[in-house]
């Protein structure tokens, strides 16, 4: 409750939500006192170790209700329960016409002539079984203005509006994929219009946005069995009371105001009903927690050419249906993670991999040229006609595969012939994943790899879920995030939600939390989804370091190891091509300038490899990094300096970035290496000491003695030599 | 022309005078601050090894044979090469002359920097708290201070040799004995240093052979280089210096004397510097391997004034280096600016006035190595003196030359020799069992092993002068110019300071300009300095034809007053 007493002054001075110039003042006042106001919490979590939720927030928040009104079913609407379709789409309706300004709900397509000339139908795009359209709401600001796209038939069309697709359960088990995208339109329904809502009474307003990070620590000052609310074991980590759970109300109107969202909750609504209705039940938690029916309901058994006749017009569940997420025509049938048909029509029951059957391939001469299927969609043109893609193998045969085609084609506001459609997503189930493009082809990368791996890794930390590109969980072909980004250069997600297909109820709504975050990312990066990762990326490189020479601790034998501090968000290529430490060993040279700086020797710079490590580091604005770390291979007896940089690159070099960088002041750092090996064994030493003083001092003492003796003998002189001396210096003599 | 009135000739007091004067010569700056650093670079007692092999191929040889020169000739090295090249090859003097005055114009501003260094160390500036590097930049971005410096050096080196012989002499002595006391006391206290530190490390790596540097050419490369320069052999020293001999010294354990005594110092210099360094710095073999001019004004004050036994030992440590390296350096001073004196002086310059004139020049010549150029060294904010540098780097090689052209000499006359023999006997055509017996050993036999000396030198010399000096003098020059093309950027460029082009240039003017000379070098009269009762008449010498030939104390012949337009 915002009124309970804190335990905590100096926060409760800064409350004070009545006056309205303090309201517009306060984020300023926060930000300056942040600092402040932080001391206190932390001696404040000490010394009350039985903070509960309720004693910092509202009731409301602490208990998870959500402040949208009680229409309908409550639990549903509360998140307490599922949607079924029908409710789903009567909720849809009912939003669209209680908030008719911004929300506007369709089903299925009108129909017309499409973008390949095809005259289309609505019929065309019901579900094969249960004949029901994909119910979708579209959402803008001045939904009803705009133009009118009649083949779509929806309102609010403006070219100068990104426009943002939104799509959730393809697979009809998935229940959470519908269930996210309804929490997300309950949220954008209820707050748009709205401004500095403290949504979770804490006084503050909008302190804690979507980033995955407890921004106002207020997680922490629970008692420690609170912290983990979710129970995923991380506490106050995503997902849990406390984090990213105030947010900017002006930031949703924003983005709702100057984007066009398309959010189709249930794309299938036919698998959907089936698996609901007969698969698994109501209750498909309790029977199908891990399982269920996937796929839409085309009947494989009827359709096209059959040698086995559909006598009872029952789905056949061992052969029935078409994994929609394979269905589209990008790299359609390459035989990675999806079962193509034997022949045209053709079904295995109970067949291997039937959960994943790509649906029928096409044998018409899509172009009309006399030719069939001489070109394949994959963004190539394969006959060299100066056609690309015109004459596919097969896919987009589903009626909810041609809706989503259909839409996205057939939306073109600003009449560039080329997708509106800059970001995409889809919502999936199970395994807690954010994936990107590629899925159809392993070790393979995407030309905007680092993109896609920089956005996906924000969404990752948003909802501490693991980032990868898609076919490093399994190779998919076909599937939706491949066909918008290969055909429509859309930057594309997957999201896998949560940990079962069928979560148990009471799980739904701190799911549906965690996930809040990244339909709003998408949201706002389809403005221009690769210049946001670019201005990310060099924000991230900005506060990684190199460690500095004074810093690197250099052992007293072996390799010298140099660490790089890495912002996690970084999208680092661990091969040594793109990411390297470079590095060069100067040493003095051994004929010096009696007179001038010391000289040291040029040598060629050599590369050591990075590797990661499990200790964290600090970045330079204070947040945690991963310690990367290069060995430098060095001679114990070595002598000099080393002169060291490192490259980090991304998968594909679109940012190899220096360090130390420019602003450093330098193009290398310098650290002096001393002699490391033994200096000498001291007996030998003393054994080469009397030699070399025999020698020269013995040798110095005798030619003086010799100088100065008395004695007249020269010394080496050959016997026979000495008459002849005689000859010559006959006079000489004492 | 008044040297009728002087004493007929200047000699040194007696044998001990003319060892203190060669030794003198022959220690330098290159022992104390040189040879420790070599030491350090090239792998410890590994670099003694060929350090003091190269002291019996090169140092003693070559000494050697500018003893038996010089004591011959008793002439500058002007003179010596005229009567022993014969009259073309008198510029070969002249550029061995001229190498010790290019080097001597920047070696009186380095002798300068040594004195300003003790007068700062006696006053405490070089005390623990002191930052060296400030010190050392500080004083040389000030030209009137190098200048005073360089200056006093000039001066002290002026007084030392005006009188002569006997005042080199005793300012050798003098200055050579209080280095040995001052090198000993540095070297106990260096001793108690490196005991007090526990390990007496430095000690242990100078003597330590480390088998990997054993191996390597560039080890022995320098310490072939080590010994040509420490010991000032072929630079022209000794033959200046015996010019002053009395008449039946012994020669050859003279130089065997004076390259030993340069080595002895070496060590007890190396073992002071090393050990030190060792006790306090932590990183001692990138203290010592460094620049050269940095370990000895900017490590080792840092290293002396930690020194135990508080302020006091201290200041007496430091101050005690750099006298003595003042002292080290000022001998070396005193040879150079006489080499060039006695040149004049042969020629029948007044010695008062040739002093005078050296001494300018020397000052004169010196100052834009003083004050030229003065830069920073951007990796490590420490001042060097760039001009002086190039100096250096453009005839610190030059000076290999003078080497050559004895060699040269010798086996030129062991050449004429064999000719002369197979002429006597009636021989014709090429044997080399006559040419070793009757030419090689000439030399040898007729100026080295004449009975004055106390040691017999062997075959053994024949075969280094012969075949083994060309070839170590190939190997450091082939080294030199080798690493010059591998590590300077755009060598040939002759606007490189410090390439190749800019070496040759000045070489190849220089050695134009002297051969072109060379007419009016022997159009001169040359006056021996001959002491009396020397059996040195210049009838036994090669150049006994030369016309104008003279002994000290004789009567110009009215002819050649004539000739030469002296009335």
């Amino acid at each position: 409750m915002a009124s309970q007493p804190s335990s905590n002054p100096g926060r409760k001075r800064l409350s004070n939500p009545g006056a309205p110039v303090t309201a517009i003042l306060l984020p300023f006042l926060l930000s300056m006192l942040s600092p402040v106001a932080l001391a206190p919490i932390t001696t404040a979590q000490e010394s009350d170790s039985g903070t509960s939720p309720e004693d910092i927030w509202s009731i409301e928040y602490a208990n998870q209700i959500f402040p949208w009104g009680s229409h309908g079913d409550s639990d549903q609407l509360q998140f307490q329960s599922y949607h079924d379709y029908f409710s789903l789409k009567q909720r849809m309706q009912t939003l669209a016409a209680y908030y008719p300004d911004f929300l506007q709900f369709n089903e299925g397509l009108l129909g017309g002539f499409n973008a390949r000339g095809d005259v289309m139908t609505s019929g065309e795009y019901e579900g094969w079984y249960y004949n029901h359209p994909s119910p979708w709401m579209k959402i803008t600001g001045n939904v009803q203005g705009g133009s009118y796209n009649d083949f779509n038939g929806d309102d609010g069309n403006y070219a100068d509006r990104p426009d943002v697709m939104l799509v959730g359960n393809h697979h009809a088990r998935e229940w959470m994929s519908y269930e996210v995208p309804m929490f997300f339109l309950e949220t954008i329904a209820f707050y748009y219009g709205k401004a500095g809502v403290d949504n979770d009474g804490d006084g503050l307003i909008d302190e804690d946005g979507w980033d995955g990070i407890d921004n106002d620590g207020d997680c922490l000052m629970l008692n420690s069995s609170f912290q983990d609310s979710n129970g995923d074991g991380n506490p106050c980590g995503p997902g849990d009371l406390g984090v990213d759970e105030d947010f900017s109300e002006q930031f949703i109107t924003d983005m709702v105001n100057t984007r066009e969202i398309y959010l189709i909750p249930m794309l299938n609504v036919d698998g959907n009903r089936y698996d609901r209705e007969e698969f698994c039940g109501e209750t498909a938690w309790e029977n199908c927690y891990q399982s269920g029916w996937r796929k839409n309901l085309r009947d494989n058994t009827h359709t096209g050419v059959t040698p086995i006749p559909d006598i009872d017009e029952a789905v056949d569940e061992g052969c029935d249906g078409v994994d929609l997420n394979r269905n589209y025509q990008f790299e359609w049938g390459a035989p990675l993670g999806a079962t193509g048909p034997l022949f045209p029509g053709f079904c295995y029951a109970d067949g291997p991999n039937n959960d994943v059957y790509n649906g029928p391939a096409n044998t018409e001469d899509n172009d009309g040229d006399g030719q069939i299927n001489e070109d394949h969609v994959d963004g190539k043109d394969d006959d060299a006609d100066g056609q690309t893609d015109e004459d596919w193998w097969g896919g987009n045969t589903e009626p909810e595969t041609k809706f989503i085609q259909d839409l996205t084609e057939m939306n073109d506001d600003d009449m560039d012939g080329a997708s509106d459609f800059k970001s995409t997503l889809t919502w999936h189930s199970f395994s807690e994943l954010v994936l990107w493009p590629w899925g159809h082809c392993t070790n393979c990368y995407s030309p905007d790899d680092e993109y896609l791996v920089y956005h996906g890794q924000m969404m990752g930390q948003m909802t501490d879920y693991a980032p990868m590109q898609s076919s490093d969980l399994y190779p998919t072909t076909g599937d939706f995030c491949d066909w918008h980004y290969g055909v429509h250069n859309s930057y594309c997600y997957t999201i896998e939600i949560g940990n079962a297909f069928h979560e148990n109820p009471e799980d739904i709504a701190h799911i549906s939390v965690r996930n809040l975050g990244v339909p709003f990312y998408m949201i706002e990066m389809a403005d221009d989804p690769r210049y946001r990762a670019i201005v990310g990326i060099e924000n991230t490189t900005s506060t990684q370091w190199l460690e500095y020479p004074t810093n690197v601790s250099v052992p007293s034998d072996g390799d010298i190891p140099v660490g790089l501090c890495l912002d996690p968000m970084f999208p680092f290529s661990p091969d040594v091509e793109m990411t390297h430490l470079m590095w060069r060993f100067v040493e003095p040279t051994r004929q010096q300038n009696d007179f001038g700086p010391t000289d040291w020797i040029e040598v060629p710079w050599e590369r050591s490899g990075f590797n990661e490590t499990s200790v964290q580091c600090t970045l330079l604005d204070g947040s945690n990094g991963t310690r990367l770390v290069s060995l430098i291979p060095l001679p114990d007896t070595s002598v000099g300096k080393i002169q060291y940089k490192a490259m980090l690159g991304t998968t594909n070099g679109a940012f190899p970035f220096t360090y130390p960088t420019v602003e450093d002041g330098g193009n290398y750092y310098e650290l002096s290496i001393p002699y490391r090996a033994g200096f000498g064994d001291a007996i030998l030493s003393t054994l080469m000491f009397l030699v070399i003083a025999t020698f020269v001092w013995g040798g110095l003492g005798f030619t003086l003695r010799e100088m100065f003796s008395d004695d007249e003998r020269i010394l080496g002189m050959p016997p026979e030599e000495i008459p002849i001396l005689a000859v010559i210096n006959p006079g000489k003599g004492k | 022309m008044d040297s009728q009135t002087e004493e007929s000739s200047d000699q040194f007091s007696g044998r001990l005078g003319l060892i203190f004067a060669t030794i003198g010569a022959a220690i330098g700056t290159g022992n104390i601050w040189r040879f420790p650093r070599m030491v350090g670079a090239n792998g410890g007692g590994s670099f003694l090894i060929p350090w003091l092999i190269f002291l019996f191929l090169w140092s003693i040889p070559l000494i050697i044979a500018e003893f038996a020169l010089g004591k011959r000739s008793r002439v500058g090295t002007v003179g010596t090469f005229r009567i022993f090249a014969g009259r073309r090859f008198a510029w070969m003097g002249l550029w061995t002359a001229w190498i010790n005055c290019a080097i001597g114009f920047y070696y009186a501003v380095v002798t300068g920097w040594c004195l300003n260094y003790f007068q700062i160390a006696i006053r405490g500036g070089l005390s623990q708290e002191v930052d060296t590097t400030e010190v050392w930049n500080s004083f040389l971005q000030s030209p009137w201070q190098v200048i005073f410096f360089q200056m006093i050096t000039v001066l002290i080196t002026l007084a030392a040799i005006w009188g002569g012989a006997r005042a080199i002499e005793k300012a050798n002595v003098t200055l050579m004995v209080s280095l040995f006391v001052l090198l000993f006391a540095a070297l106990f206290l260096s001793f108690v240093m490196d005991v007090k530190d526990g390990s007496l490390d430095g000690f242990i790596y100078m003597f330590s052979i480390q088998p990997e540097y054993l191996v390597q050419p560039e080890t022995w490369i320098n310490g072939l280089s080590q010994s040509a320069w420490s010991c000032s052999a072929g630079m022209g020293m000794a033959i200046t210096y015996s010019v002053y001999m009395r008449k039946d010294e012994d020669t050859t354990l003279n130089a065997a004397t004076m390259c030993l005594a340069n080595n002895s110092i070496s060590i007890i210099a190396g073992l002071t510097v090393m050990m030190a360094v060792f006790s306090v710095s932590p990183d001692p073999l990138g203290a010592v391997s460094g620049g050269s001019s940095a370990i000895t004004f900017l490590v080792l004050p840092e290293v002396f004034a930690q020194a135990p036994g508080g302020p006091i030992v201290q200041l007496a440590m430091v101050a005690i280096f750099f006298l003595a390296l003042s002292f080290a350096a000022l001998t070396s001073m005193i040879s150079t600016v006489e080499l060039c004196v006695r040149n004049f002086v042969d020629h029948g310059f007044d010695r008062s006035k040739s002093v005078a004139l050296t001494g300018v020049a020397i000052f004169l010549f010196g100052i834009p190595s003083a004050v030229l150029w003065i830069k920073i060294d951007p990796s490590t904010g420490v001042a060097f003196p760039q001009f002086l540098e190039v100096q250096d780097h453009i005839w610190g090689y030059g000076l290999m030359f003078s080497g050559l052209f004895m060699a040269y000499t010798i086996w030129k006359y062991g050449w004429s020799r064999y000719k002369a023999w197979q002429s006597d006997n009636g021989v014709e055509g090429f044997n080399l069992r006559d040419y070793l017996d009757h030419g090689v050993s000439a030399f040898r036999d007729d100026y080295i092993n004449t009975g004055d000396n106390d040691w017999w030198i062997g075959r053994w010399w024949d075969y280094i002068m012969y075949l083994g000096f060309p070839l170590m003098f190939s190997v450091l020059m082939l080294s030199y110019f080798a690493d010059l093309l591998a590590n300077v950027d755009d060598p040939w460029n002759p606007a490189n300071p410090h390439g190749i082009s800019i070496i040759l240039l000045f070489w190849g003017v220089t050695a134009s300009l002297f051969v072109g000379f060379n007419k009016v070098l022997i159009s001169r009269p040359l006056f021996r300095n001959v002491p009396e009762g020397a059996e040195t008449s210049i009838d036994m010498l090669p150049g006994g034809s030369d016309p104008h030939i003279f002994q000290v104390g004789d009567e110009l012949p009215d002819h050649v007053i004539e000739e030469l337009g002296l009335a």
